[in-house]
């Protein structure tokens, strides 16, 4: 890949606009990314990260977060229900914030709501990584970014500060 | 003049709230637990503790608190989505049992993951009393 398209890639991530790697528009590998920031509100930053980093709304299309809130109940699991106020204000945040990315919702295992990390993207970034790797106890899954990520809790996934612990 | 210092002790009060656990919680379960039962009789540390370590199977996964909080509240625990958690205790993580928003919401995910069922207030009051105790 190349730097520039590494660069653009980051910034559709991060200031979650259009994902690099969008097979439908050809045009929009070429496109500047929206750099309008929407802004989050508190609740999203102490509610989806309190079990894990608060992941990144640009990472999924905005069908795939509906899944989320919608099952908030069962995910993965573990309750994580919210009440009204802070439920409506995450629910139109991530809606706003993802709005861009115009990938397909990664289909799932029945009963769980779709995986930034069955995503193609996901998938093709992380292709050199041997499956035993992710089951390293210090990494535990491949949702668990900020093992190998250190600054991914800041939005930071770039390869430069990749280490993948032992 | 009495407004004013209404609200400076209120002030105060606020200040001081992050330092120790809140003692307003217990007096909101011991409420809550006396209206579930008109014959409630006092929270118990003891049956707190057995709360805590409880296996469950209700979920289809064999699971107690231990499970994320780890068997000794003093040490820190891990989420299924690894994610590191400050100690339980009060007395090692003073922020906790502070907030009464936070401890119920927390009260009513983690008795559904373990139990399948929200946790009654005389559980949550002997759940408490337990471990403000743990020094
Ligand atoms: C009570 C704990 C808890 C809370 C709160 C929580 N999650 Fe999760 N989340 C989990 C667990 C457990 C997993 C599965 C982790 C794994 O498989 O390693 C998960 C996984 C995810 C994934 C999939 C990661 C992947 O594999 O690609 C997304 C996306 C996600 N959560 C979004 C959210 C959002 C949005 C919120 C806030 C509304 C939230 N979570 C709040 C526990 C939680
Ligand atoms: C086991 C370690 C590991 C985990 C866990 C992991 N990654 Fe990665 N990630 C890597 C490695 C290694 C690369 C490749 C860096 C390179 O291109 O040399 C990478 C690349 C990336 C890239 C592209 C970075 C660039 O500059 O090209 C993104 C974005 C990314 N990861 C996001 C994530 C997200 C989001 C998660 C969690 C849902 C995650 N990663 C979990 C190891 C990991
Ligand atoms: C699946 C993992 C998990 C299990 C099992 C679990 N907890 Fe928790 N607990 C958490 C997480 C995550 C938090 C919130 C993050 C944090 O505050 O560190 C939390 C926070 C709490 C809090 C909030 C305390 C405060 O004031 O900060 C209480 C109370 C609590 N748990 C009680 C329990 C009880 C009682 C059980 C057993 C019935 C239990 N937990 C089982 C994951 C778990």
């Amino acid at each position: 890949m190349h730097h520039w398209q590494k660069i653009l890639m980051m910034a559709a991530l991060m200031l979650s606009g259009s994902l690099y790697a969008d097979d439908d528009h050809e045009g929009d590998h070429h496109r500047q990314p929206n750099h309008t920031r929407v802004k989050a509100p508190a609740a999203w930053q102490a509610e989806c990260g309190s079990c894990h980093m608060a992941y990144p709304p640009g990472m999924l299309p905005p069908a795939a977060w509906k899944k989320h809130m919608d099952t908030l109940r069962q995910h993965y699991g573990s309750n994580a229900t919210l009440d009204a106020a802070d439920e409506k204000a995450i629910r139109d945040f991530l809606q706003l914030a993802s709005s861009e990315n115009r990938q397909p919702v990664p289909t799932s295992k029945p009963g769980e709501p779709p995986r930034i990390t069955d995503t193609r993207w996901f998938q093709h970034q992380h292709d050199e990584i041997a499956p035993a790797i992710w089951k390293r106890k210090s990494v535990g899954s491949a949702a668990n970014c900020m093992a190998c990520h250190h600054g991914a809790a800041q939005g930071d996934f770039d390869e430069d500060s990749v280490r993948i612990p032992r | 003049m009495r407004i004013s210092l209404v609200s400076f002790s209120v002030l105060l009060g606020v200040l001081s709230l992050p330092a120790e656990a809140n003692p307003a919680l217990l007096s909101h379960y011991q409420q809550q637990a006396l209206q579930e039962n008109p014959g409630f009789s006092g929270f118990s540390a003891a049956r707190g503790k057995l709360l805590y370590s409880r296996q469950s199977s209700a979920s289809g996964k064999t699971m107690s608190c231990t499970s994320c909080h780890t068997a000794d509240p003093r040490q820190p625990g891990k989420t299924p989505a690894f994610r590191e958690l400050a100690p339980l205790a009060p007395s090692v993580t003073p922020t906790r049992f502070t907030d009464l928003k936070k401890v119920e919401k927390w009260f009513r995910r983690n008795c559904d993951d373990v139990y399948q069922r929200s946790c009654t207030a005389q559980e949550k009051g002997d759940f408490v009393s337990w471990i403000l105790s743990v020094k």
